[in-house]
């Protein structure tokens, strides 16, 4: 009997790690938070509708409240009033969970330079994925999403919590 | 446990942050206040026109005179005479612009308004096809009372108020400007009052309802209050804001714009970095109330 | 236990059916609605202080941020109110072109107000109907300028160029089916009897009440006035086309839903003489680099998608920037009819009140 020969029983069973499978199933069914600040929900919408067809992602059920959400798309500009409730409904979504800022505005402020926008949305949550744009097409938000599937495959649980571990001690 | 060799580096300074974009610099920061009061008006007008006539007039003379001086004195000089002076016809420009200047009122509207309103009509005048009429500050209920009600005016809707900061005005710092619309006659009319700092014009809510919201914006982006007003409060901007955006004096991006780097981490422990460096960036560094 | 009192609270700023980040506090008693407050300014991002510190030439990119989903009606009010302002005069091309998209951008902002009000009172399909229509509206802005939604699609004298190749045949395929698309809609609603019972007789405001509080648009059209900037005032090529202003008497949502139906339908029409009559010429009137502009003030409305947009200039002598430059958005002034809308009303048919506005955040807070 050779010992590198695999046996029967590897014949029939696939063996992984129990982290991947779970962010195997954590990328494949993101539900992002209905959440249009301005210009580029309405792009976010078109990627929801028929030609662009979010749902081949497993992300296609925008949820109305962030306590069943996993993804905050921050689709628009973000200023001081707004700044509190974006905080706020971060704030209510479980654990894990994670922010695409799309757009210009979101990313960095975009045009509007001006006393009432806050420079982007990083300076209130932490961002996963930045898209670009003005506002980004569709497919730019599907790949910005494809990378944030990246980034959740790539993620390890250890790393995650890291922090806290360590402040704890 | 360090090398004994190595010589002794001194501690590097904190980099001030070069990578950091220098906002008191930054030309949206800037304040460039304008040094005239552009209030399109057509006495102003007129009276410019003829004041430019009279500049073109006198420097025509001047150089007239000048010519004769130099003819006297090439004569006596026994030299050739200088060459006469053409008189400058102004420069036209190749392009398609026809500058919409104020004319005389003709409207029958503009003056039947003039004549109900008296010496409280300021002034009227048509300018690129609109009517204008400027009232006094103190009677502008009176002129939108009567430019509803009248029998041959009738404007049933005010379209729209807004204002518009001149801080270099002699005796005025704000107009205020109400676009009225007959639906029914299909017209429009633009009614004007002047007001200094501080005044509180009477709100048109009373007759117009639109204007509610309309004023409330006003108070907000430029800090003029109404007397009778239902609700005067701040609309856009939050209630605890500072200054008015849309005063000349203040910045696009300066005065208001706060630092509220409330972020967290994903373990829940506070980001302090913001908190120190806004106060090095001088930015006035206000929480925000948690509402 | 069963106390009668009135309940407190909010909707919105995050929440579905607000079309934004519209927040609006609710006093209710039971189900039914006692007071109705909207609250504002979750989106104002400063715009008419960012445009009178940019050039005549530059400031027409903020306007497509303003009203996003009507991006063009927004370039045409800007663009017209600076050539008002200096009397310049666009050729003849140009303004069919104008008329063109700004009536093609009204049937993409209509399809998304059916698509959006149809969601929020509970037909998922419609939305998916409409949305098919529009992105290929968008496709025909993409290949004119460049951007599905943030157009910038015109110069102040006239156009940056002209049609690109294809265009008039793209155009005339979406054309050709358009009005089947409607009838579809209509098969999917008009007769719906969920749809009818959540519209008919739902957030009513009449005439008197319309003009009272300044409201314009498709809502005005509704409750039995046929005022359109349009045929009244007329600006682009809008004096040249035949088109009729839809009206109807009943004031509900309802009647807002008949009367965009056939605003489109009329839309189509305008599009179809547009294409037909197309005159041949110059698309760019001649204008200096640098605009100076004189002292004078003007007020250019124009009929957007939600009612009256107007933009009002101030210029000061030999200045290049607006000294003061003011949006009279539509929804802004729509908005505030939402009270006597919805006061003594089911909290519901606040959902359907506010779809019936098609308000947009962007321009309402500016």
């Amino acid at each position: 009997m050779g010992v590198n020969q695999p046996s029967a029983l590897e014949q029939v069973l696939i063996t992984t790690k129990v982290e991947k499978v779970i962010n195997w199933a954590r990328a494949s069914s993101v539900w992002p938070m209905t959440f249009g600040l301005a210009c580029c929900a309405i792009e976010m919408m078109a990627a929801g509708a028929s030609k662009f067809d979010f749902d081949r992602f497993g992300a296609g059920i925008f949820r109305a409240t962030p306590r069943q959400s996993d993804l905050m798309i921050v689709a628009g500009t973000v200023t001081y009033k707004m700044a509190p409730v974006i905080k706020k409904l971060y704030d209510q979504m479980p654990e894990p969970k994670w922010v695409i800022a799309m757009g210009s505005c979101a990313t960095a402020g975009g045009p509007f330079d001006s006393y009432h926008t806050i420079q982007g949305v990083d300076r209130i949550v932490p961002v996963d994925v930045y898209i670009p744009g003005c506002p980004p097409r569709p497919e730019s938000l599907i790949y910005g999403f494809m990378k944030l599937q990246d980034k959740i495959m790539t993620s390890s649980l250890a790393d995650r919590y890291k922090d806290i571990f360590e402040e704890v001690g | 446990m360090s090398e004994p060799n190595t010589p002794e580096v001194p501690p590097a300074e904190a980099p001030s942050g070069p990578y950091r974009y220098d906002l008191a610099a930054s030309p949206q920061r800037q304040i460039v206040l304008p040094k005239t009061a552009p209030v399109p008006s057509l006495a102003t007008y007129k009276a410019e026109v003829l004041a430019q006539a009279a500049a073109d007039e006198a420097k025509w003379q001047k150089q007239l005179a000048d010519f004769e001086v130099a003819k006297a004195k090439a004569e006596a000089e026994g030299k050739d005479a200088p060459k006469a002076p053409v008189r400058a016809v102004p420069r036209k420009d190749d392009n398609d612009l026809k500058t919409p200047w104020p004319v005389e009122a003709v409207d029958p509207d503009l003056l039947s308004l003039q004549g109900l309103l008296g010496d409280r009509a300021e002034e009227i005048f048509q300018q690129a096809g609109e009517l204008v009429c400027q009232v006094k500050k103190e009677a502008i209920l009176e002129a939108l009372e009567l430019c509803r009600d009248e029998g041959d005016l009738r404007y049933e809707m005010l379209a729209d108020e807004c204002a518009t900061h001149y801080p270099a005005g002699k005796d005025f710092t704000f107009s205020v400007v109400y676009h009225l619309t007959s639906i029914s006659r299909q017209k429009r009319l633009r009614l004007r009052i002047l007001i200094p700092e501080g005044f509180a014009p009477a709100s048109a809510c009373e007759i117009y309802p639109s204007a509610n919201w309309m004023e409330r914006e006003i108070y907000d982006m430029l800090g003029i209050r109404f007397t009778g007003h239902p609700d005067m409060t701040r609309i856009l901007c939050p209630e605890d804001w500072e200054g008015y955006p849309l005063r000349k004096e203040y910045p696009t991006v300066g005065w208001g714009q706060r630092d509220i780097d409330f972020r967290e981490d994903r373990g829940g422990v506070l980001n302090r970095i913001a908190m120190t460096t806004a106060g090095q960036l001088g930015i006035n560094l206000k929480q925000p109330k948690a509402d | 236990m069963f106390k009668n009192e009135e309940m407190e609270i909010n909707l919105g700023p995050q929440h579905p059916s607000t079309h934004g980040v519209l927040r609006v506090k609710l006093r209710l008693d039971g189900e039914t609605v006692v007071s109705c407050k909207p609250v504002i300014g979750y989106l104002h991002r400063g715009v008419e202080k960012i445009c009178e510190n940019k050039s005549y030439f530059q400031g027409q990119v903020w306007t497509d941020r303003m009203d996003y989903v009507a991006s063009i009606s927004n370039n045409l009010g800007w663009a017209e109110g600076v050539e008002k302002l200096f009397g310049i005069e666009v050729p003849r091309r140009a303004k069919y072109i104008r008329t063109l998209l700004t009536e093609q951008n009204r049937l993409a902002s209509h399809l998304l107000w059916l698509a959006t009000h149809a969601l929020d009172i509970g037909a998922m399909t419609v939305f998916l109907y409409a949305f098919r229509e529009r992105e290929y509206l968008l496709d025909l802005f993409e290949s004119f300028c460049g951007a599905r939604l943030t157009t910038t699609a015109f110069r102040i004298g006239g156009l940056r160029e002209d049609l690109p190749p294809g265009f008039i045949k793209q155009a005339q395929v979406f054309q050709d089916r358009f009005l089947d698309c409607v009838d579809e809609y209509e098969t999917l609603l008009t007769e719906n009897r969920i749809w009818k019972k959540r519209t008919i007789g739902v957030a009513r405001l009449n005439a008197e009440d319309c003009i009272a509080l300044g409201v314009t648009g498709p809502v005005l059209r509704a409750a039995g006035v046929p005022y359109d900037i349009r045929k009244a005032f007329p600006y682009a090529a809008y004096g040249e086309m035949a088109f009729e202003v839809p009206t109807r008497t009943e004031a509900d949502t309802y009647a807002r839903y008949l009367v965009r139906l056939a605003e489109m339908r009329q839309s189509h029409r305008i599009i179809q003489q547009c294409l037909e009559g197309l005159p041949e010429g110059p698309v760019m009137a001649k204008i200096p680099k640098i605009l100076k502009s004189e002292v004078n003030e003007v007020y250019h409305p124009i009929e957007a998608p939600k009612g009256e947009l107007g933009y009002y200039f101030v210029g000061e002598k030999g200045g290049t920037m607006p000294y003061r430059m003011h949006v009279r958005a539509p929804s802004f002034v729509n908005l505030q009819a939402l009270p006597k809308m919805v006061e003594g009303r089911l909290l519901a048919d606040v959902i359907a009140a506010i779809g019936t506005l098609d308000v947009v955040l962007g321009e309402i807070d500016r």
